[in-house]
């Protein structure tokens, strides 16, 4: 028997709650984590509402400024390399190894790997190159590189934990933390490592979030209890959000020895490019069917086996549409009928966060016997038809989930969850 | 979770302001009074509070002994823990408080708390900052 990778700790800092109780709570009752915001102080930009992290500040680019909830432990040493998503990353990881039942000395012995995902710092970045613009290049804030590129998170996780083992960060867009949580499976099913910490993060910040303004992916909806409504035929755009999750992974048999409770098996994954177009995904989701069907036989899981999709609908009206074709490609032309929702619809679109923190969403829907229901879903898009979007949450424990991903460039991830047997 | 109000998601443009003003922003107002006074006389004597707190703000451990108290022949890599990065970290942060520029050649001779007590008023005796 090959290594089962089991994940065995959870941290949040999410737009619906900081610690597991409140994240599952959220889930239930679908209350979602939006707020109004105004980005750049300028009230006369369209989109007014983000999933905001709460009781963290970050209102300038000096670290000094920052705050965050108290309860967690931020070295100051440590704070000057990061990003405002490493202030959110370092205590997701504190929270799930906590969870987890782990001390930091349990990493160092390079049994234990690192994969992470973030874009980086557009906010630190940007300010990183216009200091070094206005002194023609003779000045610079030492940290600037370390804090603001993607890569940030490993660099400063690693060293922090004293990693031995795997580290690496992965860019795939709004797939990269659904790759760095496949590799880690990888990592563990081939025996190179026991356990693996996977950590996705994105900035709450007006430049990472406006950006995709001008794409014109954001919603322009100003209602918070309606901007994000995946599936439906009225969506006009994704609502952004920050925020970081940590996942756990184990080999099954580490976890059982030491007597850790495992939320979910991670039993299969896959990914697949839609080899189509830079931003916009394939018109009939070729490359996520594939992604998906590949995910499937990777587990040798049939497709009428799988009982909850957390599906990648970020609630824009090209991206759900392709989603919802290649989910009636693998699923209702087959006679399967799984529940689907997309928890965005809560969230907002966490970007490379997303996929580690639908992952975890999975493990707790496996873990605490729901499935979160299709929030602010009214009038379902006409191209849903025979898909199952509840519209409440439902008291039923999923046997496998299926979490979808997709990213620029038509790159599209899966990962089957299993309850533990 | 809804707020009525909007939350504002604008930077202040600290990166506008000048260097020194960001700066001086978040140094204790011991080290603020100090450097205020060098600055309207030029007392370059009077700047330990202001090196202290430089040197407190990217210290990696605290010492047991406040830095003020400690011997000037305190080493700032063998004894106080500072990394190259750290000490790169002090060399922007007082480039940017007193406008002055120092070379890694400069750098290189500073090895003792009493090192970078002298080198800093030398420097700032040439190029006052204005």
């Amino acid at each position: 028997m090959p290594p089962l990778p089991v994940i065995t700790g959870l941290g949040f800092i999410t737009s619906i709650g900081q610690d597991r109780p409140a994240v599952v709570r959220n889930l239930r009752e679908l209350r979602h984590g939006f707020e109004p915001v105004e980005f750049f102080g300028n009230p006369d930009l369209p989109v007014k509402v983000a999933g905001t992290v709460k009781g963290f500040s970050f209102p300038t680019p000096n670290w000094r400024d920052w705050r965050w909830p108290e309860h967690f432990a931020v070295d100051r040493e440590l704070l000057r390399g990061l990003a405002p998503h490493g202030v959110y990353a370092l205590c997701a990881l504190q929270q799930a190894l906590a969870d987890a039942g782990l001390a930091a000395t349990q990493l160092t012995d390079g049994t234990t790997g690192l994969f992470c995902a973030s874009a980086g710092s557009p906010f630190l970045l940007g300010n990183f190159l216009d200091q070094m613009h206005a002194t023609r290049g003779e000045r610079g804030n030492p940290m600037g590189i370390i804090s603001s590129i993607a890569g940030t998170l490993n660099f400063n996780l690693a060293a922090h934990y004293k990693i031995t083992g795997a580290v690496c960060g992965f860019v795939s867009a709004c797939a990269s933390s659904s790759h760095a949580l496949g590799y880690a499976m990888d990592e563990i099913r081939l025996g190179r490592q026991q356990r693996m910490l996977v950590v996705g993060a994105e900035d709450m910040t007006a430049e990472s979030i406006v950006s995709f303004s001008s794409l014109r992916a954001l919603s322009n909806n100003p209602d918070p209890a309606t901007a994000s409504r995946p599936f439906d035929r009225r969506r006009d755009g994704f609502v952004g959000t920050g925020g970081a999750v940590a996942l756990i992974v184990e080999d099954a048999a580490l976890a059982r020895a030491r007597g850790a409770h495992i939320y979910a098996e991670l039993v299969g994954w896959g990914q697949a490019g839609d080899g189509y177009a830079v931003a916009a995904s394939h018109p009939e989701g070729a490359g996520l069917r594939h992604a998906m069907l590949r995910t499937l036989a990777d587990a040798r899981v049939n497709a009428s086996e799988v009982s909850y999709v957390n599906a990648h609908a970020t609630s824009t009206p090209a991206g759900d549409h392709s989603e919802a074709l290649a989910l009636r490609a693998v699923f209702t032309a087959t006679g399967a009928k799984p529940r689907i929702s997309s928890t965005k619809a809560l969230t907002g679109h966490g970007l490379s966060l997303a996929g580690a923190m639908e992952a975890a969403f999975c493990a707790l829907a496996i873990d605490e016997g729901f499935i979160p229901g299709a929030a602010h879903l009214e009038e379902p898009d006409p191209v849903c038809a025979g898909l199952d979007l509840p519209r409440t949450s439902l008291a039923e424990a999923p046997l496998f989930a299926l979490n979808n991903s997709s990213g620029f460039g038509g790159s599209n991830v899966c990962h089957l969850l299993r309850r533990p047997t | 979770m809804n707020a009525s109000r909007p939350t504002a998601l604008a930077p202040a443009p600290a990166h506008l302001s000048s260097n020194r003003e960001e700066s001086m922003r978040h140094l204790p107002a011991e080290a603020r009074a100090a450097f205020l006074r060098f600055q309207a006389g030029g007392d370059a004597a009077g700047l330990d509070p202001v090196i202290c707190a430089i040197l407190k703000d990217f210290i990696p451990r605290d010492p047991a002994v406040p830095l003020a108290e400690l011997p000037g022949d305190t080493r700032l890599i063998d004894d106080l823990g500072f990394d190259s990065l750290a000490i790169t970290e002090v060399v922007f942060f007082t480039e940017d408080l007193f406008g002055i520029n120092i070379t890694n050649e400069e750098i290189m001779q500073v090895r003792s708390l009493d090192d970078l007590r002298g080198f800093i008023r030398r420097k700032v005796a040439r190029h006052p900052a204005s």
